[in-house]
């Protein structure tokens, strides 16, 4: 029933008199119900496109509230999270709970299962938190301080990562966030700094703190800088035992030298000098830059040093100003780059995660996120919290389009219920239909998922099947129809 | 009947989202890039790559160079004659100075029938020991980041008219299709034979495949790949699954680079018009417990080995035809670290294996491990371009003389290595 209802209203297909489904708001809200997904509305197409951008799916509800009260509004309430209820989305992963544990209590679950819960929440929140910026930012921030759970132990770490360093700074200041991170264990054993002793200094976490996380590979630094970093991690490391997965500093390893790091000498003050650093290189002019144009690229363009460069110089000079100060630099962004988006500015695609979430999103379909999603997240490409590399997935349409196969699979599958755990009621649509046979349904249906009527295509495949039958015919003709907005080349687009 | 409106939704229709747009997107094939060049069709070209920077010193070791046991105390692989350390832990003696990692010990006889060599001392003049820009410069084949952003070998293949109208001209195998094939009409990234179909019942796929073909008409880079993809999908309906018989009948290793692999020979086998395969294998960024004849790289090695010697094995009769050639971003640093690893260098290694090289030779320029011959932190020196050996490649086996347009900011010196 739920599900129905949510789909009815999702689409905004359902006549009053068929949503005569009695139901208490807190029920509703325990439920994680979709259903305030909005009655049909007809957008802008620009504002649809914006909306797309800042979130995983522009809902009916969502472009309500820009008609009504504008873009700026919009963005502005979604940058105060907190402000935004919440409750439903907790009541979905409130059965995940290797996700609340420390690392040390992790140990004890098999890996599969705890890198299965991690993936869950992620496509949970995704799919129907109403914090929908705050969780793009989260994904960002996630794949910025990209972690594989395929690492050593990473799997048991990564969970506290999510939770304690990437969430609570996601609009905090770039300094804690980065400071967090290098904290983390997660990261220490990631990127090997667990290794890093005295005397035999191990790079790897030194040079992508500069080359990823921070400066840029051309931010200014040296491969003797590399080094130097190198040398003043040594000795942060991650407890075993007892205290397994706890971030420690063991003076032991440290290396008491004098440093030199881009011109300057540090002297030696044990944990003091990285943080010192640490602090000075997430304020550099070279990472405000980094950082804009990795925001700038998420959610306006693929190629922001040549078509956004005023837009850079402005987002860097704000992260300058405020100190790196997140909220402020993406409110910039969003603002500046997104309240009026030209029609010239080439849509951006979507990676197989807003593929899916997206569908799921929009449709109002009931998942709870499992392996059949995670599988079809890896055949596309994108595996949840195990892309091995730590530059973390592409975020152009180059890395993505040519491996489309899946996504029409996927598209089939859902429609098709063939993936469980998921679940997707057309025969709610069907019986829209049937009350009232004109086109408008479709209609709704394309803008629903595309932002604007369909196009000639689209409605010939309509034309050509919906004709009058059975009502389990028109099931199957009102999943085929979905599949194929769904598999559409104007669904790949994030607007 | 069909209602037709005509308002705000068909103005909003024709912009950004559904028209063609007003800007090429880079990745988006150039249809004005003519080909200059007509010619037969050449091998058919495996480019494999070693993603993380593979330690080419662990691959072809330097067995004659006391240096390399000296900065390796823990790492280096045992001399071929060492005593105290079983056979299978030494080299395996190619030429009296160099020999194989002894993981690698299924390609030897490879190596003896002339058919698999290595060029040492091989990469790029980037020095930036970052693998991201590194790859990156490598797959577009560039010294400057503002050349093309196409890749070098969808320079190549859109460069050479030679009359193949396959869909499958060139294939990435994985999850997508690298940088290297970007620029290329068509590129497909297939990851498994079996699975590429459109799921659903018979009718359903069927159906749903005339409403995709209608779907994807257009003519921006999207649609075309969405039209290729089909074609894809009916060329491998009509090989699968009889073709499929050949390859399961030889031992690859049980992952996705051995995977790949057979694919690869599949398609081959198939005669279905691949030109050009990529496919990559990665883990090789060591700089933790490498291990040194035992342990991570080792095991990686036998898996390129292994997968290698399967391949030459189930196409060994049609070798002549066939160029592969390995390679990785960088090397790793000479002296080992303190995690039993190695950190980023410069210099590392290229192999080939084909019918037409000379073989039975290492090729490449030693530059030597002496203090005063290592560059940055301590690593080897490149000697030869990697673009010099795929120059190469292009001119004698791929019959493309425009080395210029897919290197376009370098020169290259083409050798000797094939025959």
């Amino acid at each position: 029933m739920l599900n129905r209802r949510a789909f009815l209203r999702a689409a905004g297909l359902g006549a009053a008199g068929s949503l005569a489904v009695a139901c208490t708001p807190i029920y509703r809200e325990l439920a994680g119900d979709t259903a305030e997904s909005g009655d049909f509305t007809e957008t802008p197409l620009s504002d649809f496109r914006a909306l797309s951008r800042m979130t995983f799916g522009a809902r009916f509800v969502d472009r309500q509230f820009v008609l009504m009260h504008g873009l700026s509004a919009w963005i502005e309430e979604q940058l105060d999270p907190d402000t935004i209820d919440d409750s439903s989305v907790e009541w979905r992963l409130r059965s995940l709970e290797s996700l609340k544990l420390p690392p040390k209590d992790v140990e004890a679950w098999e890996e599969n299962d705890v890198v299965a819960e991690l993936s869950q929440s992620a496509i949970l929140r995704a799919t129907y938190s109403n914090r929908q910026l705050f969780e793009v930012m989260v994904r960002f921030w996630s794949d910025h301080f990209n972690i594989s759970v395929e690492k050593g132990e990473c799997w048991l770490l990564k969970p506290t990562d999510e939770r304690e360093v990437i969430r609570p700074h996601t609009f905090g200041r770039f300094e804690e966030l980065l400071g967090a991170s290098a904290h983390s264990p997660a990261m220490l054993v990631y990127l090997d700094n667990q290794a890093n002793i005295w005397e035999a200094p191990n790079e790897n976490y030194a040079r992508e703190v500069l080359e990823l996380h921070t400066l840029g590979v051309e931010g200014g630094y040296s491969q003797d800088d590399v080094m130097e970093l190198a040398r003043m991690l040594t000795g942060w490391r991650v407890k075993e035992h007892f205290w397994k997965g706890e971030f420690t500093f063991e003076e032991d390893w440290h290396d008491p030298g004098v440093k030199t790091f881009m011109g300057d000498g540090i002297s030696p003050a044990d944990i003091r000098e990285a943080e010192a650093v640490l602090l000075s290189l997430a304020n550099a002019p070279s990472t405000a830059r980094h950082i804009s144009i990795k925001l700038i690229r998420r959610f306006v363009c693929d190629d922001p040093e040549h078509e956004a460069r005023e837009l850079i110089e402005r987002a860097a000079r704000t992260f300058l100003e405020t100190r790196g100060d997140i909220q402020q630099v993406v409110r910039l962004i969003l603002l500046d780059g997104l309240s009026s988006l030209p029609e010239t500015r080439l849509p951006k695609f979507k990676r197989p995660f807003e593929y899916v979430v997206s569908a799921l999103r929009l449709l109002g379909a009931d998942t709870d996120g499992g392996a059949p999603i995670q599988e079809y997240l890896r055949v596309m490409g994108q595996p949840l919290y195990a892309w091995p590399t730590p530059d973390g997935p592409a975020d152009d349409a180059s890395a993505w389009v040519t491996n489309l196969l899946p996504r029409w699979n996927f598209a089939l599958d859902l429609v098709d219920g063939n993936l469980e755990g998921t679940e997707f009621h057309p025969r709610d649509f069907v019986r829209s239909l049937l009350d009232d046979p004109s086109d408008d349904s479709l209609d709704r249906l394309s803008h629903l998922l595309i932002g604007e009527g369909p196009n000639q295509r689209i409605s010939d495949i309509k034309f050509a099947h919906l004709r009058a039958g059975d009502e389990e015919d028109l099931v199957d003709e009102a999943a085929f129809l979905t599949a194929a907005v769904l598999l559409s080349p104007e669904f790949q687009w994030r607007g | 009947m069909k209602k037709m409106r005509v308002g705000r939704r068909d103005v909003l229709r024709s912009g950004a989202l559904l028209g063609a747009g007003a800007v090429l997107p880079p990745w988006m094939p150039r249809m004005s890039f003519t080909a200059k060049n007509s010619g037969i069709r050449g091998d058919v070209l495996v480019v494999v790559f070693l993603r993380g920077a593979a330690d080419g010193l662990n691959m072809i070791v330097p067995h004659g160079e006391e240096l390399y046991y000296q900065s390796r105390p823990t790492l280096a692989i045992p001399q071929p004659d060492a005593r105290g350390s079983s056979q299978n832990a030494r080299v395996i003696d190619l030429d009296g100075y160099f020999g194989l990692h002894p993981a690698l010990r299924p390609i030897f006889p490879v190596w003896e029938q002339g058919h698999f060599i290595p060029v040492i001392a091989c990469g790029a003049p980037d020095e930036s020991r970052s693998h991201f820009k590194a790859m990156e410069l490598m797959e577009r084949g560039l010294t400057n980041e503002r050349g093309p952003a196409s890749g070098w070998i969808g320079r190549h293949l859109a460069t050479l008219e030679n009359g193949n109208p396959s869909p499958l001209r060139a294939v990435g195998f994985g999850e997508a299709a690298p940088r290297s094939l970007h620029g290329s009409i068509p590129i497909t990234a297939l990851k498994s034979i079996t699975d590429f179909h459109l799921n659903g019942n018979e009718a359903m796929a069927s159906r749903m495949r005339s409403v995709i073909s209608s779907l994807y008409t257009g003519d921006q880079a999207l649609h075309q790949i969405g039209r290729e993809t089909l074609s894809v999908v009916d060329t491998i309906e009509k090989i699968y699954p009889s073709a499929d018989v050949a390859s399961s009948m030889t031992d690859y290793p049980e992952t996705d680079f051995g995977f790949g692999l057979r694919q690869i020979a599949l398609l081959i086998d198939a005669d279905v018009g691949l030109e050009v395969a990529a496919l990559d294998l990665g883990g090789w960024d060591t700089h933790f417990t490498q291990g040194g004849s035992e342990g991570i790289m080792a095991r990686l090695l036998a898996e390129l080995g292994g997968g290698l010697a399967a391949f030459y094995d189930q196409l060994q009769d049609d070798m002549d035809n066939i160029t592969v050639v390995v390679m990785t971003e960088f090397g790793r640093r000479v002296r080992e670290n303190a995690s039993l690893g190695t950190d980023h260098g410069h210099g590392s290694i290229m192999f080939l294996m084909g019918g037409n090289l000379h073989g039975s030779e290492v090729h490449g320029v030693w530059p030597g491990l002496d203090e005063g011959l290592l560059i940055g932190p301590g690593d080897l020196a490149v000697t030869t371009d990697y673009r010099d050996v795929l120059a190469e490649i292009l001119v004698k086996r791929l019959h493309n003389h425009d080395v210029e347009a897919v290197f376009p900011d370098y020169v290259p010196n083409i050798g000797n290595v094939i025959a």
